[in-house]
């Protein structure tokens, strides 16, 4: 009998604003064609999802699990008042509050309810530097990491054993003892936490072993390092990447089309391997944006707007559209913008409590409609 | 005798040009100098990450780009200066490579040269670069305070200038350019200066000075020199153009008076929102007191000069005027 | 008479006072400080003259886009700039401290020049009279944007400034009722910036077209100004905001809380200041002496912070604080001297603050940043041991260099002094575990005696490499990550 694994979740944040509407095109509707003039998709080329909607023509991988029934398309997914700055709107997809400023991250809180006692320094990792605040919770540890393989402390000594002999010393510097006082201790603990992570984190690499070759782009060796550590089995939960720039003003089409190809080859990929090493059910992959763009081009791109698109993509993922898509009519615009009516919460409280066994509720502030999303 | 003060010796023309914070598309993302060449415009733009040559035209057609981010061939990291020879050749030095990068103009590389270094023949951060008649290239060698002149190979030919403040020593020079008779006109940055040479390197003038009168100049970006001798200064410490008449005295000076370009009308007209709100504002507002400088100035006057970094006098006779950190490039007509 | 011990304590002494007031010195630096009187050194340190530091002009035309300044780390850098090679960098210490607490961010006003004009402010008003940088914080244009003041009007008024000007900038929750937030806010009706209208939507909108940003300055509505009676803090009148900020200033629950923030970031670090209400300052005296001295001196920053400076607490609590990301990369970047131009590196160093967790000019909230050991988790711990071993392990670094001449006089050196030594330049630092110097010291001895040869030999260049490595692994101490 297979063995039962523990449910994880990979995030793929686009940063910068997604344009929407050339991702999930409405390739039937002459209102995109009036609207984008100058920043539209040729309909022969976008890859037909269903008789109205179609996807962008670099997203062949995605295409090709759209039609396994793999990915569930978010269509009009916001929140109301929707903010058009890149740093406000990512804080409140981070932290699902939309009417203030909160600190600690929906995943950071998960990540709280799923290990209380902190007990696995690695249970949320993000494949970059710097902490998400999408993953920030006092108390709740989070790896950062760039590069896989050189992950950790001393990175700049190249060699192995003066390094080995710098991290003894390392060891011994943060070493419990008698610390003078309590910050000490909290510093030593600190230190420990660090370097346990980074010795497990260290074997991962030579553990993998995969007939999958990843694409040549950041997003494919941020997705290929998660991976290794998700085969390593070392218990993480969540796995959070980004990839950018989408924030498409000027010189939209290559840009864009470029970037999917990135994001979607490097998903392939990604599910490949997935499934080659027997995690493709215990796995969901969540890609967002914080916000759409403007129905109207402005000559050579596009502005910021709202009413994005979200995936979850996975083999457990019920495939399908979910959530209806925004109308382009003048009528139905919100000030030139699509009207987001799919509160991305519903998608987090879907993920949290039918893939994470969570209570949605205190990690989301709110009770928001669910939906039938996994298998 | 004396000039005429000419006050409307330049008279301003239109505007080109948009912010553009992708790594391609229309658009300038720091531009930093201009080129002028059988109608188009070679516009080196110096943003980290979204470095490029622009190519556009007066009309504001956007009309091809090259040159990416890196450490690559044909690749930027720190571009500062470019000039067209008439072969068509593109030269464009980097101050971080310390390397000449050549180029077709359809933007196709060809090769690069340039190495690291004090000694004669060797760069510390190049800053502009201009072409001589005879076919040359003269390179600003901002770091070794001198001019060195190159064959378009990079074979070094000669050098001018020491460091210094006396005539014929240059301080953190900037910019250059190149008189139809070959006086080479270098923007001597730390002196607040312009100096003039002969072809054959001997200190000719001095225009601008930093003394305290309407010709002074304060870090000085570029010169530009047209075909009757008048001397058009990029004046980036008092962020505006300075004009002096073949003898040296100051004719006129330019602050900047931009109007919206077909690309920025383009953009407003599919954001009313803002164009809505830019419409009943005031955009040349009286200032508070401790907004003293001209930096502080241009950085809440939108039409003013903000970052002028290179004037060229184009192959039309007109004045182009690039500004760094308003990403464009305001043109004026010449008497 | 100065003793050899005199002189030590004396050295010791002004290394703390300097990564208290400043961001620390150098050995050449402290050669100076040593020979001096404490107070002296005090007094002059408030009297900040020419700041020498790097040439702005030379910043922005190698880093052509600090010219522009249009998003935060793009401001940062040239602040960064200011803060390694300044000469008075108490002024840039003040600026921080104030940034923290009128904490205004990049992500709400996506207007960076506007954030470094704020800036300008509290290097200018920081260390005068509370009621004055009141004012010209009421009136600074970015926190204008930031806490909403553009929408508050007469008749529908916009609490957010009125509340946090009472709850975060001033006296803290408790000390005023929601009564005195509305009529605060009604004081300041009418405090609203240029074009406000067209200068909010780009705000809101983050955006740079057609031509970059347009900075944004201070304009007074008077006819949206609700010039009504007021009673705020149990004064009446018709107040405008400059009465307000003036009652607000001889409160003793001002004075107290300015004083425990002074407190927690010049002396020793405190508890969160949302437990502020609840939790006792840490030396009750100490902040009821500075209040005193608030008070006395009709609310002179200045005058609290020079008793403070001088009082035993402050010269006794070595080490109490945990270094937040600026102070660690400015500190590191300004005593191992390695800034001599404009150099890309910045660039890195900046990055490098925000991954430790701390985005300059981009405070997570108006709350500021959660300081002392928050800064510290396993994230954070790894980019700073990883930053500060880099920069120390670099043998090119003038300190390094001066460091290696000092130990040269002294001949050979075994590997116990020569860490000892080292842990005195880089502090002095007190490892209280024994097996924490003694692993530095087994690493070091693997390699033998240190020999010096003479200056510019190879023998002096071989020595400079192992010498780098010490303070390097002194760096990544977790003593080092303390002040």
């Amino acid at each position: 009998m297979a063995e039962i694994k523990d449910k994880k979740l990979v995030v793929v944040q686009l940063s910068g604003g997604n344009d929407a509407l050339n991702t999930v095109i409405p390739y039937n509707d002459e209102n995109y064609y009036d609207n984008r003039p100058q920043v539209h998709i040729d309909p022969e080329k976008a890859l037909k999802l269903d008789s109205e909607l179609a996807m962008n023509p670099s997203m062949t991988a995605i295409k090709r699990l759209w039609d396994e029934g793999k990915v569930a398309v978010l269509n009009g997914v916001g929140y109301p008042d929707p903010n058009r700055s890149h740093f406000r709107s990512m804080d409140i997809w981070h932290t699902a509050e939309p009417t203030k400023v909160l600190t600690e991250g929906w995943i950071g809180r998960a990540l709280r309810d799923l290990d209380p006692k902190g007990d696995n320094v690695l249970g949320g990792i993000n494949f970059g530097r710097g902490l998400p605040r999408a993953m920030s919770c006092p108390g709740v540890p989070v790896a950062s990491v760039g590069d896989l393989d050189t992950y950790g402390l001393f990175p700049s000594v190249s060699n192995a054993s003066d390094r080995n002999d710098i991290l003894n010393v390392f060891s011994q510097m943060y070493g419990r003892g008698d610390g003078r006082d309590m910050v000490s201790e909290f510093l030593s603990q600190t230190g420990e936490d660090a370097m346990v992570g980074a010795d497990i984190l260290s074997e991962a690499p030579a553990k993998y072993s995969s007939s999958v070759e990843y694409a040549a782009n950041p997003l494919a060796s941020s997705l290929r390092d998660a991976a290794r550590v998700m085969f390593a089995d070392v218990g993480t939960r969540f796995f959070y990447t980004q990839h950018g720039s989408f924030d498409t003003h000027g010189g939209e089409l290559p840009v864009h089309s470029k970037l999917w190809e990135d994001v979607s080859s490097s998903i392939g990929d990604f599910m490949d391997d997935v499934r080659e090493h027997g995690h493709a059910e215990s796995t969901a992959i969540l890609v967002f944006s914080e916000f759409g763009r403007r129905i109207k081009d402005n000559g050579s791109g596009t502005d910021h707007g709202s009413g994005g698109v979200a995936f979850l993509i996975g083999d457990s993922v019920k495939g399908g559209m979910y959530g209806r898509y925004p109308s382009l009519k003048q009528n139905d615009q919100l000030n030139g913008d699509l009207y987001a009516n799919n509160d991305f919460r519903s998608l987090y409280t879907n993920i949290l409590e039918e893939w994470f066994d969570l209570d949605p509720v205190s990690i989301v502030n709110g009770t928001f409609e669910k939906f039938d999303i996994f298998e | 005798m004396t000039d005429k003060l000419h006050k409307t010796h330049a008279t301003y023309d239109k505007t080109i040009g948009i912010v553009n914070n992708n790594p391609l598309g229309r658009g300038f993302a720091h531009p930093v100098d201009i080129a002028s060449k059988n109608g188009e415009l070679f516009v080196l733009n110096k943003h980290p990450a979204f470095t490029r040559v622009g190519v556009c035209n007066y009309e504001e057609d956007y009309l091809r780009e090259f040159g990416t981010y890196g450490h690559g061939d044909g690749q930027f990291w720190l571009p500062t200066g470019i000039a067209v020879n008439d072969e068509g050749y593109v030269f464009v030095c980097d101050e971080f490579h310390n390397n000449v990068s050549v180029f077709r103009s359809s933007g196709e590389y060809v090769r690069n040269w340039g190495k690291q270094g004090s000694d004669l023949g060797e760069l510390d951060g190049p800053s502009n670069i201009a072409l001589s008649g005879n076919g040359n290239l003269f390179v600003v060698d901002q770091n070794n305070h001198r001019v060195q002149e190159f064959s378009t190979d990079g074979e070094f030919v000669n050098s001018l200038g020491e460091f210094g403040h006396g005539n014929g020593q240059l301080n953190q020079p900037w910019g250059i350019a190149i008189g139809k008779d070959g006086s080479i006109f270098v923007s001597d940055w730390g002196n607040d200066r312009i100096q003039q040479f002969d072809p054959a390197g001997e200190y000719v003038a001095i225009y601008g000075g930093p003394e305290e009168n309407n010709g002074s100049l304060h870090r000085p970006s570029k010169p530009a020199v047209d075909r009757d001798g008048y001397v058009y200064v990029s004046d980036w410490g008092n962020e505006s153009v300075k004009i002096y008449s073949p003898s040296g005295e100051h004719v006129q000076s330019l602050r900047g008076e931009a109007t919206l370009s077909v690309w920025a009308q383009e953009f407003l007209d599919a954001n009313p929102d803002e164009s809505s709100q830019r419409d009943i504002s005031d955009l040349m507002p009286e200032l508070p007191d401790h907004f003293d400088t001209p930096y502080l100035i241009s950085t809440q006057i939108e039409s003013y000069f903000w970052g002028p970094s290179s004037v060229i006098i184009g192959e039309d006779g007109r004045l182009y005027v690039v500004e760094s950190s308003r990403h464009r490039i305001q043109i004026y007509n010449v008497s | 008479m100065v003793t050899t011990e005199n002189k030590i304590e004396q050295r010791s002494m002004m290394a703390h006072l300097m990564r208290r007031a400043g961001f620390g010195a150098t050995q050449k630096e402290l050669d100076t400080l040593e020979t001096l009187d404490y107070e002296d050194v005090v007094d002059e340190l408030l009297k900040p003259g020419q700041s020498n530091h790097m040439s702005d002009e030379l910043i922005l035309r190698y880093h052509t886009e600090v010219h522009e300044q249009r998003v935060g780390p793009w401001s940062a850098k040239q602040w960064l700039y200011r803060m390694v090679t300044t000469d008075t960098p108490i002024v840039e210490k003040i600026a921080l401290f104030w940034h923290g607490i009128f904490a205004t961010g990049y992500a709400k006003t996506n207007q960076a020049r506007a954030l470094m004009v704020q800036i300008d402010m509290f290097r200018k008003y920081g260390l005068g009279k509370f009621d004055i940088l009141l004012e010209e914080l009421a009136k600074d244009p970015a926190m204008i944007i930031w806490l909403d003041n553009q929408d508050n009007h007469k008749g529908a008024i916009n609490e957010n400034f009125g509340r946090e000007i009472l709850e975060l900038f001033s006296m803290g929750i408790g000390n005023y009722t929601e009564d005195d937030i509305k009529e605060c806010s009604r004081a300041f009706t009418g405090w609203t910036l240029k074009n406000a209208e067209y200068m909010s939507v780009r705000a809101m909108k983050d955006s740079i077209w057609p031509y970059g940003r347009i900075s944004w300055h201070y304009e007074y509505r008077d006819s949206d100004h609700d010039s009504g009676p007021k009673t705020f803090l149990g004064e009446t009148g018709n107040f405008n905001g400059g009465d307000i900020v003036g009652i607000i200033s001889k409160q003793r629950a001002a004075a107290e809380f300015i004083s425990r923030h002074l407190y927690d970031f010049f002396v020793a670090d405190e508890v969160p200041v949302p437990q502020w209400p609840y939790t006792p300052p840490r030396d009750p005296e100490a902040i009821k002496l500075l209040s005193d001295v608030y008070i006395a001196n009709n609310h002179d920053l200045t005058e609290v912070l020079r008793v403070l400076l001088k009082s035993d607490f402050f010269r006794e609590a070595r080490f109490e604080r945990v270094k937040c990301p600026v102070e660690y990369v400015a500190g590191c970047l300004r005593v191992s001297n390695i800034v001599e131009r404009p150099t890309l590196l910045m660039n890195d160093a900046v990055s490098v603050m925000e991954y430790m967790g701390q985005s300059l000019l981009n405070p997570p909230s108006v709350e500021g940043w959660h300081e002392g050991k928050e800064w510290i988790n396993s994230g954070s711990i790894v980019e700073r041991v990883n930053f500060a071993y880099d920069v120390w392990h670099n043998s090119e670094s003038p300190e390094v260099k001066d460091v290696t001449d000092r130990l040269a006089s002294r001949g050979t050196l075994d590997s116990l002094d020569a860490v000892e030594e080292c842990l005195d330049f880089m502090g002095p630092l007190l490892f209280t575990e024994e097996t924490a110097k003694q692993a530095i010291v087994d690493h070091v001895a693997k390699q033998g005696v240190i020999k010096f040869g003479d200056q510019n030999s190879d023998v002096r260049e071989k020595a400079e490499n192992r010498i780098s490595e010490i303070l390097a692994l002194i760096a990544s101490s977790k003593e080092y990550q303390r002040c």
